[in-house]
């Protein structure tokens, strides 16, 4: 059979104690947001709580834990990624180890990513599934990043990691940011000949362009799924075919976001503080209008000119934002965080796979400030009663849209 | 237009006499502006005045991948020698004062005459230089507010309204806006932040007569910059205050900012030497 969707449980790991008048009280959830907020005494067992929903996502059946880096910000509590990889890597047995992904330019040298990886890859025998970003909008405040030059930074970076992975050291690296001399990171990774790289991305050709050659997943960086999900799958496709590639649903990934509940009605009144919390607050500076979103626009100006021309001809800056949503049907219409009883999320996610066509499904079960036997109780339901619906369904919408997929996984066994 | 090595250099001249190098800023011509403002025109009665668009900006083309100040000023070295300036006045707002002051340190015997006007590019401990990048992410989708709070005398002030009005601009003026920032953030933001360290040190090697200009109240580039110019620059005497402008005291106070300079240009005529009033 056609290889089904993989299902992924991604936690983002936001700060959950902001009082309740955060909104109006503070400007934003980014960069600035004052750190005087954190509670330390309430936080005690806050990343031993998170923690052990991943763990439990993997005990369940999903096929993979999701993390990814954040600085200076209420969203995600990860400014380190690979602290809680390594922890999970103890913890569990069997799920991959996705994070998506080390912010590259953030780093002096990105041997140490090479060398993280590596680690990571070995205690997790072989489980990690390597995420690479540029991290272009908050960081170039947080962490002083310079935006112009953070891609070329980034694809060297990216190409440095590949070929000390592949190739025998030392070797010198004769780069325009990072030149070294000695080459030869121990150890190596379990994989061979490297892990599965993942970029993130939106859908700038130049990088989707990037992605296709050197073999890599995409990870399309949108919250909404509407119509421009399946363009950005359309569009990954053709620049595969002019590469004299093909496009399977494993080399692409989405992110949702979900609470499952018995019933639609009982699944929208559990979910519902979890997710305006999230919405209102964490979405504060990225995507919101409330507030300065710090995410994309002039101030970081890190696409060249014509991709910029691009932006400001297609966008709307008055269009509401995934955190403007006022109500359940605004979220409905943005595709990005279903909440409902087991037979409308299947569906849902149903939908949004076959407009996609894509693979991998990461999953956010937890949101904002969600108390955690919510989310154990709604990733129960997931497994239980949503997953095997997707797994059937998309391994025979697979089968069909890519038959030569299901030709070459015969050959192979 | 020039074409310099093989990049094309967009430049716009105005007014006959001698040559004085105009190097631009953000809330200026080609960082907002497509053409000369009164500021510039004024400025035209006294002088020729030459403005060429910074590497990216306007219709220049973008240096080397990567490039940073350093390159940017060779740059200059060779659109200078391109338009045969061996000997010019030169002038430079915020980020082209930075340049401006780095090319005095270097070639003072090309420099006639400096003149800074709410320039970058020094290490002031205390008066941070303010976030331009953080600032030109609007609010709201749109709002522009605190922009304009940083570059001009009030929010409200009728020259940032014109350039900066919280709407989806002129796809044109948008784009010279993030050319402009696409251009700061290859040279200013490395980090350090729009300035370099040891130019401080240095300055003691532009000895020609130099004017320090600073709109009041500048938020952008904090007056303590203006002072520390004054204190390192040999030939300059005190800084100059434009009343009622902020950092762009060239688009807010055209007349008295363009009279100030036009003014020293004036005293410092005949030798290149200051002529004294006493």
């Amino acid at each position: 059979m056609t290889r089904p969707v993989q299902l992924y449980c991604w936690h983002f790991m936001s700060y959950p104690y902001l009082p309740a008048d955060f909104d109006e009280r503070y400007e934003t959830g980014w960069v600035t947001v004052p750190n005087r907020l954190w509670d330390a005494e309430r936080s005690r067992g806050l990343y031993q709580e998170y923690i052990d929903q991943l763990v439990y996502a993997d005990e369940i059946g999903f096929d993979g834990m999701v993390l990814n880096e954040h600085h200076q910000n209420i969203y995600g509590l990860m400014p380190s990624p690979n602290l809680i990889a390594a922890a999970l890597s103890q913890r569990t047995k069997r799920g991959k180890i996705v994070i998506l992904g080390n912010l590259l330019p953030l780093h002096l040298n990105p041997l140490r990513m090479a060398e993280e990886y590596a680690m990571l890859d070995n205690m997790s025998d072989g489980r990690l599934i390597a995420g690479f970003a540029p991290g272009s909008g908050p960081e170039t405040f947080n962490y002083d990043v310079p935006s112009a030059p953070s891609r070329g930074q980034f694809w060297e970076a990216v190409d440095l990691i590949h070929r000390a992975w592949t190739e025998d050291g030392p070797f010198a690296w004769e780069g325009r940011h990072y030149p070294l001399r000695y080459v030869n990171p121990w150890p190596r990774p379990t994989q061979q000949p490297h892990p599965p790289v993942w970029i993130p991305s939106s859908r700038s050709t130049e990088t989707l362009v990037n992605i296709a050659k050197r073999g890599y997943c995409y990870f399309l960086s949108s919250r909404s799924h509407g119509s421009e999900t399946a363009k950005s799958q359309a569009q990954f496709a053709k620049v595969l075919e002019e590469q004299g590639s093909r496009f399977d649903p494993f080399r692409m990934g989405i992110l949702m976001s979900a609470h499952v509940g018995d019933t639609d009605a009982q699944a929208q009144d559990e979910a519902k503080e979890g997710v305006w919390y999230f919405l209102k607050n964490c979405l504060k500076g990225h995507l919101r209008r409330e507030g300065r979103m710090l995410t994309a626009g002039p101030g970081i100006p890190y696409i060249p000119p014509s991709e910029f021309r691009n932006y400001l001809k297609f966008s709307d800056p008055n269009a509401p934002l995934l955190g403007d949503a006022e109500d359940w049907a605004d979220l409905q219409r943005a595709q990005s965080i279903i909440v409902g009883g087991p037979d409308t999320v299947a569906r849902r996610i149903i939908d949004i796979v076959e407009h996609a066509k894509c693979g991998h499904l990461l999953i956010q079960f937890h949101m904002g400030n969600m108390p955690d036997a919510l989310v154990r109780k709604s990733m129960t339901l997931f497994a239980r009663e949503v997953a095997p619906r997707l797994r059937e369904h998309s391994a025979r919408l697979f089968g069909r849209h890519f038959p030569e997929m299901e030709r070459s996984a015969e050959m192979a066994q | 237009m020039v074409e310099v090595r093989g990049r094309k250099v967009a430049l716009i001249e105005s007014g006959q006499g001698e040559p004085l190098v105009y190097l631009h800023g953000f809330a200026d011509v080609h960082g907002v502006a497509a053409d000369f403002q009164p500021f510039h025109l004024r400025l035209g009665t006294a002088a020729r005045v030459i403005a060429p668009a910074h590497p990216g900006c306007a219709q220049s083309d973008e240096l080397a991948e990567g490039y940073g100040i350093e390159d940017v000023i060779f740059h200059y070295l060779e659109v200078f020698d391109a338009l045969g300036l061996t000997s010019f006045d030169l002038v430079g707002h915020c980020v082209g004062g930075w340049i401006a002051a780095e090319l005095a340190v270097r070639y003072p015997e090309r420099v006639r005459r400096l003149c800074l006007i709410g320039a970058c590019g020094l290490f002031v401990p205390g008066a941070p230089i303010g976030d331009i990048f953080l600032h030109s992410q609007p609010e709201r989708g749109v709002q522009l507010t605190s922009l304009r709070k940083l570059l001009f005398y009030t929010e409200n002030a009728p020259a940032g309204l014109r350039f900066y009005a919280s709407a989806r601009g002129d796809l044109e003026e948008e784009m010279r806006r993030y050319q402009m920032l696409r251009f700061g953030s290859f040279v200013g933001f490395k980090p350090p932040y729009f300035y370099n360290r040891v130019l401080r040190g240095r300055l003691y090697r532009a000895t020609m007569p130099a004017a320090v200009i600073w709109g009041a109240a500048d938020r952008m580039v904090p007056c303590a910059h203006g002072d520390a110019y004054v204190a390192g620059l040999p030939g300059a005497e005190d800084l100059t205050l434009i009343q009622g402008a902020g950092h762009a005291a060239p688009l807010e106070r055209a007349d008295a900012t363009a009279d100030a300079l036009i003014e020293f240009l004036a005293t410092t005529r005949d030798t290149g030497q200051r002529v004294s009033n006493g």
